[in-house]
């Protein structure tokens, strides 16, 4: 008994101490409900049975059943709509800003600085926000792109069904972009500026520059950059409550929120469970790639 | 002669990048500021002709903002002490050794970090049913919260533990320090800035919680400030003001506090999310 005390206080077994609560506590609240989610799938739980130990199995009656709501495909469009197109403006624009503030000027890394206060910020106060901004008609996005004349007539962002995903787009570009630009602007600062001098001793452009040294040395940056952006888009959540509320006719509805339509509005937590479990799938492919690409980095 | 007004002209391009970029905090600002038929003047105004400043105090009872917020408060303050509590130790033993096992655990830990709170909602809820934690919303609130802060908080403290020399933990056990001596009064003082960096962004993101409130969360005194928000905003909202001024009470002092530890914050997260 004293030699497992003191080997708490002295040896392996204050190790596995410190990593076997964390561990336990995960495996409570995150791995057990993700084995209790896919149990459920197979379940009938409704009103009656949600607080019953033992329901009734149904096979595959609730993935049959999901399937088979109109609403399905349009969901699925919307989810791969939602995902690519966040993960592209992300991307682009914050690889764009990172290559900028890569540049030697005074007060580079503040400004960059600043720009991350978009992801400190609530999700549903930048949802709310961004409601405002894209408002139909008193919206300053409209009177901006109407005096750039870019639109003529007021775009109806959160109403218009063929807009509606890309208001919960345009916002969540807004919220993502700044993390994606200093992830980038990490990569880029580790490239060493030799590289950069010998190519234009010897005669390579600025484009030239770019593409055979910047973009083949950021290659396992951009891996990890981008399968992060593609979990932080499907974690998103708080800006379709702000903003559409899955609407108009669930157009700029997606996975997530739709699981959760299902179970807390319509108190259908077995077709919420279902729909969780296949966008959990799609969750497991982005973390495979997002493991393999930061594998070495993280064992460092 | 060019050479030397370049830096300038690309100062000058980052302030107008960065003006665009936070152009939104600056409308909700303004915005919150305007009387009712300011608000949906066409063109719009960038200026507050009569700024309403009595709108604050006017939100802030009339929204009932005070238990809202110490809500907040509690939830993201439980998250964090959870976290904290539990991810150090678990970060430290992930960071001090290199072998299969430790493998396993961080593929673990980095597994649970992509699950979205969406997916996680619909089981943790029946389950707190179940085991009667729905009685208890707020802890049922935090510990849902704390779980899905904790690997992020892991990963970015076990990248500060790494930066530790091994040979300083390694000296005071040769002179006679206990492994638990070593941890409290070696290795932790030596990570203290990068733990609270960590600290400081888990508290921030948990007090913009709103998924796992919002489902588990039903009497209004015990619901957090997003909770509250979401009671008057939806697609359909009108009361702009209001809405500004409630979300500019709300995350001011987040703003603040993350402009004054700006520069710390990027460090350590640059150093763990990726390097």
């Amino acid at each position: 008994m004293s030699r497992f005390f003191s080997g708490l206080r002295d040896g392996v077994g204050f190790d596995i101490l410190l990593v076997g609560a964390a561990l336990l506590f995960l495996l409570a609240l995150a791995g057990a409900p993700l084995v209790y989610n896919v149990l459920m799938s197979f379940q009938q739980v409704d009103m009656f049975t949600l607080g019953a130990l033992f329901r009734p199995f149904v096979g595959v009656d609730n993935y049959v059943a999901v399937v088979q709501q109109p609403e399905f495909w349009l969901v699925t469009r919307n989810t791969l709509v939602f995902v690519f197109g966040s993960m592209a403006g992300q991307f682009v624009l914050g690889f764009a800003l990172a290559l900028f503030f890569a540049q030697n000027f005074p007060g580079a890394s503040t400004i960059r600085g600043l720009f991350l206060v978009s992801w400190v910020m609530p999700g549903l106060v930048v949802g709310g926000i961004w409601s405002f901004i894209l408002a139909g008609d008193y919206g300053v996005l409209n009177v901006i792109l109407k005096a750039l004349g870019i639109i003529d007539a007021n775009v109806f962002w959160k109403s218009d069904p063929n807009f509606s995903i890309w208001a919960v787009i345009i916002a969540n570009i807004w919220l993502g972009l700044a993390f994606n630009m200093l992830l980038l602007s990490v990569g880029l600062a580790a490239i060493s500026r030799d590289l950069y001098e010998a190519a234009e001793l010897d005669g390579a452009n600025a484009f030239q520059r770019f593409w055979t040294i910047t973009m083949p040395m950021m290659r396992p940056t951009i891996g990890a950059v981008l399968s992060l952006g593609l979990i932080g888009t499907l974690q998103q959540f708080d800006l379709f409550p702000a903003l559409t509320e899955g609407g108009p006719a669930n157009t700029s509805n997606v996975a997530g929120y739709w699981s959760w339509q299902l179970s807390f509005q319509l108190y259908d937590f077995a077709k919420g469970a279902t729909v969780s479990v296949m966008m959990f799938l799609l969750v497991l492919v982005a973390s495979v790639v997002y493991v393999r690409s930061t594998r070495h980095e993280v064992r460092g | 002669m060019t050479r030397t007004y370049t830096p300038w002209i690309l100062l000058t391009v980052a302030l107008a990048l960065a003006a665009v970029y936070l152009f939104p905090l600056y409308w909700m600002y303004v915005t919150s500021l305007k009387t009712g038929s300011e608000m949906f003047a066409n063109p719009p105004t960038f200026w507050p002709n009569n700024a309403n400043f009595g709108i604050y105090p006017e939100v802030w009872a009339r929204r009932a903002m005070p238990t809202y917020l110490w809500n907040s408060v509690l939830i993201a303050g439980g998250v964090t002490a959870i976290t904290v509590v539990l991810g150090t130790g678990c970060a430290y033993v992930l960071a001090r050794y290199r072998n299969h096992w430790i493998d396993v655990g961080l593929f673990f830990v980095l597994m649970l970090q992509v699950l979205p709170a969406s997916v996680m909602i619909t089981p943790l809820f029946v389950g707190f049913n179940q085991v009667g934690l729905l009685n208890y919303p707020r802890t049922a609130v935090v510990l849902a919260a704390a779980a899905k802060a904790m690997p992020f908080f892991v990963v970015l403290v076990r990248a500060t533990f790494m930066s530790v020399p091994r040979e300083l933990e390694e000296a005071a056990l040769v002179d006679g320090n206990s492994r638990v001596g070593a941890f409290f009064f070696i290795v932790l003082p030596l990570a203290r800035n990068g733990i609270l960096v960590c600290a400081i962004l888990t508290f921030m993101s948990a007090f913009g919680e709103y998924i796992y409130s919002k489902s588990i969360i039903q009497s209004p005194s015990l619901q957090p400030a997003s909770v509250g928000l979401s009671g008057f905003l939806g697609p359909n909202s009108t009361d702009w003001s209001s809405i500004m001024a409630y979300s500019a009470i709300y995350v001011t002092p987040i703003l603040v506090a993350f402009v004054i530890l700006q520069r710390r914050i990027v460090s350590g997260l640059t150093s763990g999310a990726l390097k």
